[in-house]
Order: structure tokens, then C-alpha cells, then sequence
């Protein structure tokens, strides 16, 4: 069934790959990982939103293999005319240094490692967490049992904690996979995770190979599996890690928009907000912040960039209000306006909140990066500071919306900080590792400049 | 000038080593933290997915809403409060696509009490209902006067 479940998505995968080259028909190496890393997320992001509208139109009636099959043809003969296939011969793997080589083993063995640690997890708790399944397998089972009333998933009558308004990004891909298989098995659940979290690693991988060095590559991607906790999280099945991932390809594209100045990455980098919106409500924030830091990242090309951006977002962004428009209420929306307005001048609120905040942020391993990334400045170049600065912008704006939300919480203030703090902020220490290591020199180039004063 | 030039090198090299330490440390800990975990509430969970499938096969019902009664609707029992909200869940997964809610909520209703706490419970909920026992501590019990 492991097996099943792996080929599963594999044509989802490809179907996400393909589109990448189409939209960003480049073809180094490096970003051909990139590329099969933002196609995983974007597969099974497209995957979902294909799913719910099979849902909306001939619900339990199409199977979303052939139906994946079907639009791999033409993307296929797509890719092979118009942005072509690199030629194997091209992709040469490029001379490696004893400080890459080095580099690079150690992220192979923490990646085995990672890999390992998965298992053990995932065997010690094959359902996953509390909210595994009584919110994302709980909606699964729901759409799977019963395609025709897939709806009553959002029933206002199931408990408020239950969440019946998250979006159904996690809880379609596991039910279309158990229509596939015809069976409910853990393992489709356990693959998709996989898929997230590993295809996280490997984003941070292939984008800092892409635009910095090997080593810096692998040295990011050992502290994003060693302090970031994505390992053990992806195995609690939820929709953290997805966000996450959502959050840094989003992230990464719009900086690498401000690094190559191609535009048709500025689609991607919609297309994948708007899946984050559509895995977890945090994603709604993030489509929200994004804009703010789209205006630093193009600054004087700020039309043209909109209009690529919301080419991307716009797709997901519509499917998220048409399901709002079906979803209930959610929780924190229970505010009156009298509440609101005594909740958002209580200074006490504000104290919880900064201090709740700052047992994230002085962290040791936190404090370490930040000091490396000071003195591992590699200074200010123009063409890269508008990148940095829309990745600064994403990072703070989507805490401060952390903050708002805290602040105008119905439930008891410290209870609510206590039980979600630590996932939100998981939720962009990838974008956060991604920016630190964008921003610091490179182990290789550390050790060249050595040479050149030791001659 | 040389020197500073040196030194600040001679730091930064210092810094890469102990963030690729730091890395390996880091790694060791996932991994030390990762064995010998043992079972985190997959039995309890199974068990009653397996119970709750007998009742599922009971009800007459497909889809819709049904009722459910534990100790929670018992006046007299003390009870602990997440294992209640925690079972209440776990039906609630079990049974899906049926809409589960507390309380005697519709004409189907499932019920996880003892015998003699389910009989309290009629005491105070006087009324026309035909109990079907599943097993142990589960039975279905349909309303009559709420058809």
C-alpha cells in the first residue's frame, strides 16, 4: 500500500513540474530540482482545486487519475515544443570543491537521517496528532464517504474547534487518493506529508544552490531539518507543514523575481500564495501581506508586476471566496463590536502577546543565526536589496498579522498563545532561514578570501 | 590592515564551523529524540474506530444528524473532561459523513454509557426509545417520539 500510495501522486508531481517549465522554461541542473521541489506543492495544490471542482460538477463520477492523465498530454507535447526539455549532455554537474563536497555529504547523511526519523515517528503515531483526525481526516472521510453531500464537511453543526471552515487543500488530495485506492488508508495521508515536507527541504536546497553556492545550499538545508522542527511536524499530519511550504516557494519566487527580473516567476509566486490560503487560514494572511512586499521587490515596475502576480493568484484566490461564501463562520470572526474595540485598547494584551512572541524570537539557535548573519553580511548590492527587503517585509508583516489576530482572539488570550504560537512561527522559519542565508556569505567564498590574504 | 582583513576572515571561518557543528549537533538531537517513542494513543484510537465501526453498521443512516449521549448528559456521573471531548471526537471521525452532536439531538442517537448510567439517564429523560446494545458500553438508541 506504501508503494500505491507513492505512485499515486507521482502523475500529480509531474503534472506541477511540467507547469513550472512551461511558466519558467529554464534548464541548469540546479533548477531542474527547483523546478521538480516548487512542482510537488504545485501539483498537489492544483491537484485539490481540480478535485473540488470535480466535487461542484460530477461528484463521485470522475477519476482523477484519468483526469490527471488527460492534462499531462497536452503539457507534455507543451513542454517538448514550445520550452523544450534540456538535453541530458547539457546538465553537467559541475566541478565540486573538497569545502562543497564536505558541505554537501553532511546534508545527504542529515536528509537519511531526517528520512529515518520520519519512520519513527510516523510508526510511533500512524493517525497523527489530535487534529490529524478530528479535523483534516475527519473531512477527508467526509468527502470520501460521501461525495454527493461533500458539503456536509462545512456543517455549522459540527463542533466550533473542529474547524469546519479550514480550507480543503489537505483533506481533498487524501480523499481523491482513497477513491483512487479504494481504501482509507493512513498511507496516502502519510505520502502527501512526505511530499510537503521533504519537498520543503529540498526548495530551500535547489533555490540557495540556484542563487548562491553548494555549500551554502547544504549548510541551510542541515539548519532548516536540524532547528526548524518540519521533520517531526510533518508527521503529525496536519496543515502546517504544507503552509510552510506554501509560505517560503512563494517567498522564494518573488526573490528570485528581483534577482533575475523574469516576470513569469512572479506567477508562481501567486499561484502558491494563493495555495497557501487554500491549505490554512494563516494563508489568508499571507495573500494579504503579500502585496506590501511585492511593491519593495519591484518598486518602479510596480503594474506589470501586479498584473503577473494576480495571474497566479487569481485561480486559487477564487476558489478560496467560492468556498468561503459555502464555509461557516470562522471562530475568531465571534468578536462584537464592543469586545473588539475593548480587546484592541486592553495594554495588558499587548504585553502577553510581545513577551509570548520573544520566547520564539531569543531563542538560542535564533540568536546564534542572527549574529552569524551580521557578521556574515555580504553587504549591500543594490539588485539584491530589493529581494531582501520584500522577504524582510513578508516575514515581519506576517507576524505583526500574527499579533492582530492574538490581540482580537475570542478565546482566553494565554490559552490560545500556548496552543498555536509555535505552529505559526514554524510556519515561516523556512522564509526566515531562506533570507538569513541570502544575506550571509557563503562557507566557499569565506574560505577563498582566506587564500587570497594567506597570498 | 592586513591583519583586521585576516582576522575578520579568521572569525567568519570560525563561524561557518560552528554553524556546521551546530547542524550536526542539531541532527544528532532529532535523531536521539526520534527513538524508542513507543505508542502515542494509536491503540485507544484503533480500538475505537473498531467499536464504532459495529455501531456505524447498526444505523440505519447514512448521512445526516444523529445524537450522542454520554456521561457528560448524566447528572450524578463524574467524568473527566477531555476523555469525554476525546471520545466524542473519535465518534464523530468514525462515523463521519454523519454529523455527530451532543446531547439527544436527533432520531438516531449513539450512546456510550454503562448499563445502570445509561438507566439514570432514562430516569431523567423520560420518553419512548428503542435501545439496540452494540457492545460494552455502546447501544443506539432511536427516539420514537422524534421520528
Amino acid at each position: 500500500m506504501t508503494l500505491l500510495s507513492f505512485i499515486t501522486f507521482i502523475p500529480t508531481v509531474i503534472l506541477g513540474t511540467l507547469i513550472v517549465h512551461l511558466i519558467w522554461p529554464e534548464k541548469s541542473l540546479t533548477a531542474i530540482l527547483l523546478k521538480f521541489s516548487l512542482g510537488t506543492g504545485l501539483g498537489l495544490g492544483i491537484s485539490s482545486i481540480l478535485y473540488f471542482l470535480v466535487l461542484q460538477i460530477a461528484p463521485g463520477r470522475v477519476n482523477m487519475l484519468i483526469l490527471q492523465a488527460i492534462l499531462l498530454i497536452p503539457l507534455f507535447i507543451a513542454s517538448y515544443s514550445k520550452a523544450k526539455f534540456p538535453r541530458i549532455a547539457d546538465l553537467q554537474i559541475p566541478a565540486m570543491s573538497w569545502l562543497q563536497w564536505g558541505l554537501f555529504t553532511i546534508f545527504i547523511a542529515s536528509l537519511v537521517i531526517s528520512g529515518l526519523v520520519f519512520v519513527n515517528y510516523i510508526t510511533s503515531r500512524p493517525q497523527g496528532v489530535f487534529d490529524a483526525w478530528s479535523i483534516w481526516n475527519r473531512a477527508a472521510r467526509f468527502i470520501h464517504r460521501d461525495p454527493e453531500n461533500w458539503i456536509a464537511t462545512l456543517s455549522p453543526e459540527l463542533p466550533l474547534l473542529r474547524h469546519a471552515d479550514y480550507p480543503l487543500l489537505i483533506p481533498l488530495n487524501v480523499a481523491w487518493g482513497w477513491d483512487l485506492l479504494g481504501n482509507e488508508t493512513l498511507r496516502i495521508s502519510m505520502m502527501q506529508s512526505i511530499l510537503f515536507t521533504f519537498g520543503t527541504i529540498f526548495l530551500m536546497f535547489s533555490a540557495l544552490a540556484s542563487t548562491q553556492t553548494l555549500g551554502q545550499a547544504s549548510l541551510a538545508s542541515v539548519i532548516l531539518m536540524g532547528i526548524s522542527g518540519i521533520v517531526a511536524s510533518g508527521t503529525n499530519l496536519v496543515a502546517d507543514v504544507p503552509v510552510t511550504y506554501f509560505v517560503l516557494a512563494s517567498g522564494i519566487l518573488m526573490y528570485m523575481f528581483t534577482q533575475r527580473n523574469e516576470f513569469p516567476l512572479l506567477i508562481l509566486s501567486g499561484f502558491m500564495a494563493g495555495l497557501a490560503g487554500w491549505t490554512k487560514n494563516e494563508g489568508l494572511l499571507f495573500i494579504a501581506v503579500s502585496p506590501f512586499a511585492l511593491i519593495a521587490a519591484a518598486p518602479s515596475k510596480i503594474r506589470q508586476s501586479f498584473l503577473y502576480y494576480m495571474a497566479g493568484l487569481i485561480i486559487p484566490l477564487l476558489v478560496i471566496l467560492y468556498f468561503k461564501t459555502l464555509a461557516p463562520a470562522n471562530d475568531l470572526m465571534t468578536n462584537s463590536g464592543a469586545s473588539l474595540i475593548e480587546k484592541i485598547t486592553d495594554l495588558t494584551r499587548y504585553e502577553l502577546i510581545i513577551r509570548s512572541f520573544a520566547t520564539d524570537v531569543f531563542r538560542r539557535e535564533t540568536i546564534f543565526l542572527f549574529i552569524y548573519m551580521l557578521i556574515m553580511w555580504n553587504g549591500f548590492a543594490w539588485k539584491r536589496w530589493h529581494g531582501i527587503l520584500a522577504l524582510a517585509m513578508l516575514l515581519v508583516l506576517q507576524v505583526l498579522g500574527y499579533a492582530g489576530i492574538y490581540l482580537i482572539t475570542p478565546y482566553d488570550l494565554e490559552w490560545h498563545l500556548v496552543t498555536s504560537q509555535y505552529r505559526l512561527f514554524m510556519q515561516i522559519i523556512p522564509l526566515a532561514l531562506f533570507l538569513c542565508f541570502s544575506i550571509s556569505t557563503d562557507p566557499e567564498s569565506v574560505i577563498f578570501a582566506r587564500k587570497q590574504v594567506d597570498s | 590592515m592586513r591583519y583586521i582583513t585576516w582576522l575578520g576572515t579568521g572569525v567568519k571561518i570560525i563561524l561557518v564551523l560552528l554553524l556546521v557543528l551546530f547542524g550536526i549537533s542539531s541532527m544528532r538531537q532529532l535523531w536521539l529524540g526520534s527513538i524508542d517513542i513507543g505508542d502515542r494513543g494509536t491503540e485507544r484510537l484503533d480500538q475505537w474506530e473498531t467499536d464504532m465501526q459495529l455501531v456505524r453498521e447498526a444505523l440505519p443512516i447514512q448521512r445526516g444528524l444523529v445524537g450522542y449521549i454520554s456521561e457528560e448528559n448524566v447528572e450524578s456521573v463524574e467524568f473527566a473532561y477531555w476523555d469525554i471531548e476525546t471520545e466524542f471526537l473519535l465518534t464523530q471521525y468514525a462515523l463521519a459523513p454523519l454529523i455527530v452532536k451532543k446531547g439527544l439531538a436527533a432520531e438516531w442517537n449513539v450512546v456510550v454509557l454503562k448499563d445502570d448510567d445509561l438507566e439514570t439517564w432514562r430516569q431523567s429523560n423520560p420518553g419512548e426509545y428503542e435501545i439496540t446494545k452494540i457492545k460494552g458500553k455502546f447501544s443506539i438508541l432511536h427516539d420514537l417520539g422524534n421520528p
